[in-house]
């Protein structure tokens, strides 16, 4: 199979998932929001009675009169609200506004704004900033010290890093993010707690330098829960290609130690590195969820706490789409990188022959 | 496989697991953790579960653990309550004629701390009156280590009445009135009603009576006695003291303090570990049993079934599990309960799984005694769990203990979102309290520190036994 069939089959893959998911999201929230709208509904008929008292007046005298008024009215915004298509229908027509990126607007501004579209591009590229950045040194850090822990297996080195990543796995970044706030922020004063700028913000160049004083802790954070498991991964890896034949091969021929660790060894390792790598610098859009809404950094991850404990059904639609796309793409580049640069790979459907 | 075979490999890798360090040391955390979650109903109370979502009345609220005093200088009251086994009774119904009748008793505080109790509440004294609209009275004098004596309050006793001390509107013009005696007088007429209504009641009676008695009191440590003295007016009222109760509360709580609920967080970690393992442990088992099904199965097929059934597969893992159970977890109102949460996590997670045992049936699969049992007309099922399963359990058990710790941690992120089962004790869920309480930024530590470290413990717990495990059983970490 070629490769460019095989991204073709990709791609539709993906597109199909991303369908499918928006459609069973789709279903879950015109369930949810079809309650949500018949309360509204109620409320305008009720807003609408109080605000006439003409309507008042003549409607009180007679309850028949009231009661066909009120059955008018509510056939009326069933209709505006389209509640008195079938289901299956809404479900549709929710899933395809969804994938044509059609979001809606949001009950309340949130980042001053109503419309989910502006609302995420706003989130996009503050989310980037923080968590990219804090991905880029976990990889450096993971990659060195997990090739370093590799070339000295057994060493204390080796063994501290495996502590490490086994301790630092098995806490909750959002809880971790709860601590340092706790000690940097309340006890010491040396940290902002939380936020992405000063209130009200500063202008010019003081803004950036602003921006970074309040990126310290969260990046901290992040890099420390997660740069013990990069480096607990690079060293299994590495350690298993240095068992290989081809690395004995070349220590035999007397290739020099170091040559032998960044130019054969890295090499080989690195299809599986890089596929890590391309998956957490995109997948760190989508923002560790939690981390951002302890850190109040005004990110994908908070917009998903507002909009739960708000209530903003279009606005968890929106979030969660754009983050179910971005992973998809991910996995895609991940795959592509992957089949590329280690040919061993048979990628896809072709396994079988 | 015989039983001695399953024997003989058990002993084989015990030999080898008895060297991991780490495993060995896993498996005595775990064995703490089962005591500890099974036992919960003993170390705590057995109806905390249905208490929890309950204010506690009497407790204090958000205060530290008692053992927060051997890191400060200041030291603080811890809770304490008196029954009426610790009251002397100094008067039970003596007539003083004209009908009247006499009760009295003392208690007495040992105010060793820079900080005093929070307040006194009294309670549950048991009169019965005959007629409704004369009650008895009661008066409560207070007699301190400096020999003076206040009467605190003077007032009506009727049927149920509770009386906090600190809250009472007399008791703090009484105390403003006799320490304002102390105080410089320009500060009193310049800035007395503020003084007065800043004034923390319990901080002035325990305090040195001396000049800032009132804006910067300073403890005064010793016995101090309360007199209360009840007088009915009626033939027939009644005073039972034996279920009275005296409530100091605390300026510290318990193993753990209490939160914002004054729940008494010792007994939420406790009954968390529960909830935890529970979670934990039976979505791992789960999804892996379900996943191996599915791999082995798959395999095992092959062709076009095995084809359709990785694309199922690669479907179902490509969708992001968090935002789809946040989602869920919306979508139920965030009434989730524990076992649809556990449902949802098996539903999602078992494709990683599925992955590898195909994998390596594939390579079971291949080899001759299978070909044979194929051969000699074995049947699908018979060759599926007689051949290939226990060749791939091992694996399995490695799998098992190394999917515990992301559930654990889902579990709690999804309490944390406030989208956990309402009715369970969790870590989450007190997590998620202290966040929307804004525990972090008024530095409330024993509220935050205590529950994440508890499920670091229990996911640290299964890492260290699934990587021992996987060490003892993959041949190829085994050398490392």
């Amino acid at each position: 199979m070629g490769y460019g069939r095989y991204i073709t089959i990709r791609l539709l893959n993906a597109l199909l998932v991303l369908a499918l998911v928006t459609l069973l999201v789709s279903v879950l929230f015109t369930k949810v929001a079809e309650e949500d709208i018949r309360s509204t509904i109620q409320e305008q008929i009720n807003l609408k009675l109080r605000s006439n008292p003409e309507l008042q007046r003549q409607l009180a005298a007679d309850p028949a009169k009231l009661q066909e008024w009120y059955q008018r009215e509510y056939n009326r915004l069933i209709r505006v609200y389209e509640l008195d298509k079938p289901f299956w229908v809404r479900v549709v027509q929710r899933t395809k506004d969804t994938l044509t990126l059609n979001f809606g607007n949001t009950k309340s501004p949130i980042f001053g704004e109503t419309a989910v579209s502006k609302i995420i591009s706003k989130a996009i590229p503050r989310t980037v900033i923080l968590f990219t950045t804090a991905q880029i040194f976990v990889i450096f850090i993971g990659l060195l010290l997990g090739v370093k822990a590799a070339q000295m297996s057994g060493s204390f080195l080796d063994r501290g890093v495996s502590i490490v990543a086994m301790v630092t796995s098995s806490i909750p970044m959002w809880w971790f993010g709860m601590i340092s706030i706790l000690i940097f922020s309340f006890k010491m004063g040396w940290f902002p707690s939380g936020g992405m700028t000063s209130m009200p913000p500063k202008e010019g160049f003081a803004y950036y330098l602003d921006v970074l004083y309040h990126m310290v802790l969260p990046v901290t954070t992040i890099v420390f829960v997660l740069f013990g498991g990069w480096a607990w991964t690079t060293r299994n890896i590495m350690i298993g290609t240095m068992q290989e034949d081809f690395i004995m091969a070349a220590r035999a021929k007397g290739v020099p130690e170091r040559k032998v660790i960044y130019g054969h060894a890295l090499r080989a390792s690195a299809p599986p590195i890089v596929t890590m790598t391309i998956f957490s610098l995109l997948g760190s859009i989508g923002g560790a969820i939690i981390t951002e809404s302890v850190f109040n950094w005004p990110g994908m991850g908070r917009l998903y706490w507002t909009a739960l404990q708000q209530n903003e059904t279009r606005l968890l639609m929106g979030v969660t789409f754009v983050t179910v796309a971005l992973y998809l793409i991910a996995m895609i580049i991940a795959d592509l990188a992957y089949g590329y640069l280690d040919p061993r790979v048979k990628v896809g459907a072709s396994q079988q022959t | 496989m015989r039983w001695v075979d399953v024997k003989a490999s058990m002993k084989e890798f015990w030999f080898e697991f008895r060297r991991q360090k780490g495993g060995l040391f896993g498996l005595v955390l775990l064995f703490l953790l089962i005591v500890t979650a099974l036992g919960a109903p003993y170390i705590t109370e057995p109806d905390i579960p249905k208490k929890w979502s309950q204010y506690w009345e009497g407790n204090p609220t958000t205060v530290p653990p008692v053992w927060y005093n051997y890191f400060t200088t200041k030291k603080l009251a811890p809770h304490e309550v008196l029954t009426s086994n610790d009251l002397t009774i100094v008067s039970e119904g003596e007539d003083i004629g004209g009908g009247m009748k006499y009760y009295g008793f003392e208690f007495t505080y040992e105010n060793n701390y820079d900080t005093p109790p929070s307040d006194i509440i009294i309670r549950n004294i048991g009169v019965k009156l005959t007629d409704l609209n004369s009650p008895a009275q009661i008066i409560i004098t207070l007699v301190r280590p400096d020999g003076v004596k206040i009467e605190l309050l003077n007032t009506d006793l009727r049927e149920g009445t509770t009386y906090q001390l600190a809250k009472d509107g007399k008791v703090r013009n009484t105390v403003f009135r006799w320490a304002s005696e102390f105080e410089d007088p320009q500060k009193i007429a310049e800035s007395g009603e503020t003084l007065k209504s800043t004034m923390d009641t319990m901080r002035v009676i325990f305090a040195k009576a001396q000049e800032g008695i009132l804006t910067n009191p300073e403890a005064l440590k010793g016995t101090y006695t309360f007199q209360v003295d009840i007088f009915t007016f009626n033939e027939g009222d009644q005073v039972d003291l034996s279920t009275t109760e005296i409530v100091l509360p605390g300026r510290t709580y318990g193993l753990m303090g209490t939160d914002y609920k004054a729940r008494d967080l010792w007994a939420g970690l406790v009954w968390g570990t529960r909830v935890s393992l529970t979670v934990g442990v039976t979505v791992a088992v789960l999804t892996v049993l379900i996943g191996i099904f599915y791999g082995v199965t798959s395999a095992y097929l092959g062709g076009w079934k095995d084809e359709f059934m990785q694309r199922v597969n690669e479907f179902w893992a490509s969708i992001p599990t968090l935002p789809i159970l946040i989602l869920l977890g919306a979508a139920f109102k965030g009434h989730v309960s524990l076992w649809t949460i556990v449902f949802l996590m098996v539903a999602f997670y078992w494709t990683g799984i599925a992955k590898v045992a195909r994998s390596m049936a594939l390579q079971i699969k291949e080899q001759t005694y299978v070909e044979a049992a194929i051969a000699l007309g074995a049947g699908t099922g018979r060759i599926i769990f007689k051949h290939i399963m226990p060749q791939i359990m091992p694996y399995a058990f490695a799998a098992m203990a190394l999917n515990v710790p992301g559930a654990v941690l889902t579990e709690a992120s999804l309490s944390f979102l406030g989208l956990g089962d309402p009715t369970a004790v969790t870590w989450g869920q007190i997590l998620y309290d202290a966040q929307t309480q804004s525990a972090t930024i008024n530095g409330y530590w024993w509220w935050v520190i205590p529950p994440g470290l508890a499920i670091t413990l229990v996911a640290f717990t299964f890492v260290l036994i699934g990587i021992s495990l996987d060490r003892v059983l993959n041949p190829r970490l085994k050398r490392l």
